[in-house]
């Protein structure tokens, strides 16, 4: 018999790091399209948690509420691609500017959330199971929040990774990500591709956001910024621009680190991420689905 | 008389702020083809890159189908129909071969089955990735992918540089079928005169930027004169 207390930290690992790997795969969208990542992903996702409780304590339908948020947060993404990353990247010079950039609006959008939502946390509204729901699985209780959450994850992974094998957009996004003056000249849509990716990215965090807050049950103006950088660690952990990496990173996180923060300290549960990116980084560089850079020339 | 397909006036154009373009003038009607011929240097590939929007424009019109296209970003300008064979490093080296051509694939006559029909060896290499293929088979498809455009007008950046004989028959072949039978109008940029001169209708020939001949290519073909005091000495 699995010890309980075991499996319920397992199965939290799964259903968070589910989420961190949507917000690995939300990095690496835009970082296929333009080489860059949206770090302040973070604050879409506060921003989309803290739109859903605004708009369902207006009386609107929960669905309603989660989709007009997912909506304004993808119109962030247009806003943070425009100014944000491209004044960055067409500076002469310094082309890691979108990262205190990206950043830096993440800062100020929690800045105003703070002062029209308040900097108290606030409940977040159940969506369709409650945190006493559960199913049994031998012998086990499963909450059904960390199932639907892990499912609607995974749901979003795989098609998200279908959409990008098997349809022509996709194959134009690779070609974009393997060489964006060819694609270019070859008529591909580059620009309309990089905007796409944002909006996608942003409303990914948005989902993820939304999904975290579940599981959590509260949202805080501060809430997302650690978060991002999990997600982070797991598309780096799962290497650079991979799908199944972002999924095996991404649960990697999610499960060490509540293991660890159940057994030795939950002060410790983000710190080991962390210890990991640096781990990973000096073994293995490339992560672990990543692939040595295909030459060009 | 009816608008030129294209229709370059006074194009002056560059890198930074080299100039290397200095003034140059031509039309091109609809099928016609059109040998860019030139020693190393002289600013055949400047001239296709200034067309495509990736060189500097400095000064001077460039019209297809009277659109203007100076201020056009590249994609829009091969949306318009440029299809562009690059010199260098013009496939997409981790898709595969059928992936480089349905990636960038518009609506019109060329698909799938008539770029395969055209390069049969591309068919049997589709699943293959493009860095995977030989010099020549990435070249087929580099103007198999320029094809799956369906532009108005192919501009074919030295198509037979640095390959086999046999490959370079194989290619020849198929841009002669392009130019001659299916009436596409191209640019084919060419070191090698007596390669393309038989194929194109005319000839122009640049150096340091200029032009400094322009006629005919079977009446070029037929001075080797003044073909080898333009280009230098010519390998049949
Ligand atoms: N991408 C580029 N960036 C900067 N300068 C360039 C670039 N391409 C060409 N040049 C310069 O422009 C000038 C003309 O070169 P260009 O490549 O147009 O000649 P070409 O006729 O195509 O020669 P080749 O037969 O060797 O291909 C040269 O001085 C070259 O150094
Ligand atoms: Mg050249």
């Amino acid at each position: 018999m699995m010890d309980d207390f075991f499996f319920s930290l397992l199965l939290a690992g799964i259903s968070v790091g589910a989420v961190y790997a949507l917000i690995a795969l939300g990095l690496n969208l835009t970082f296929w399209t333009t080489k860059t990542m949206n770090f302040g992903q973070g604050s879409l996702m506060m921003l989309c948690a803290m739109l859903t409780v605004f708009l369902s304590s207006q009386g609107l339908a929960m669905a309603l509420a989660v989709i007009g948020s997912l909506l304004v947060v993808a119109a962030f993404g247009v806003f943070i691609e425009r100014w944000t990353v491209r004044p960055a990247l067409q500076a002469s010079g310094g082309s890691m500017g979108w990262v205190v950039s990206t950043l830096g609006f993440g800062i100020f959008l929690q800045g105003v959330a703070a002062k029209y939502f308040g900097s108290q946390a606030v409940a977040f509204p159940d969506v369709v199971f409650t945190a006493q729901d559960f199913v049994t699985v031998f012998g086990q209780y499963v909450s059904l929040q960390y199932l639907v959450v892990l499912a609607v994850a995974v749901a979003l992974i795989l098609a998200l990774e279908l959409f990008v094998r098997k349809t022509v957009w996709g194959q134009a996004v690779h070609a974009v990500s393997l060489d964006p003056e060819l694609a270019l000249v070859q008529g591909i849509p580059v620009r309309l591709l990089v905007l796409g990716s944002f909006m996608l990215s942003s409303a990914l965090a948005g989902v993820a956001g939304v999904l975290i807050a579940q599981i959590g049950g509260t949202v805080d103006p501060a809430f997302g910024f650690d978060l991002v950088l999990l997600g982070f660690v797991a598309a780096v952990l799962g290497g650079m621009g991979s799908s199944m990496g972002a999924l095996a990173g991404g649960l990697l996180v999610g499960i060490l680190s509540k293991l660890v923060g159940g057994y030795v300290s939950t002060a410790a549960e983000h710190g080991i991420a962390f210890a990991l990116l640096m781990l990973a980084l000096a073994l293995r560089p490339q992560g672990l689905f990543g692939r040595p850079e295909v030459s060009k020339a | 008389m009816a608008e030129p397909l294209l229709s370059i006036d006074n194009l002056r154009a560059g890198w930074g702020e080299a100039m290397v373009l200095d003034g140059i003038s031509l039309t091109l009607a609809e099928g016609q083809a059109l040998a860019l011929l030139g020693r190393n240097g002289a600013g055949k590939t400047t001239l296709i890159a200034a067309l495509m929007g990736v060189a500097r424009h400095r000064a001077g019109v460039i019209r297809l189908g009277g659109t203007a296209l100076e201020r056009l970003p590249s994609e829009r300008r091969a949306a318009l129909g440029l299809g562009w064979v690059p010199q260098e490093r013009n496939v997409f080296r981790s898709l595969t071969v059928e992936e480089n051509l349905t990636a960038v694939a518009r609506p019109g006559r060329w698909d799938l089955a008539a770029v395969y029909a055209l390069f049969p060896r591309l068919r049997e290499r589709r699943a293959n990735l493009g860095g995977a293929l030989s010099g020549g088979e990435q070249q087929m498809l580099a103007l198999a992918r320029a094809l799956m455009l369906n532009p108005r007008l192919l501009l074919l950046d030295e198509p037979l540089e640095g390959l086999a004989p046999v490959i370079v028959e194989d290619l020849l072949a198929a841009i002669r079928r392009l130019v001659r039978d299916e009436g596409m109008a191209a640019i084919i940029v060419e070191q090698h005169a007596h390669q393309v001169l038989p194929i194109a209708d005319h000839a122009v020939i640049l150096d340091r930027g200029s032009i400094i001949h322009r006629g005919a290519a079977p009446a070029l073909l037929a001075q080797p004169d003044l073909l080898s005091r333009h280009l230098g000495l010519q390998h049949h």
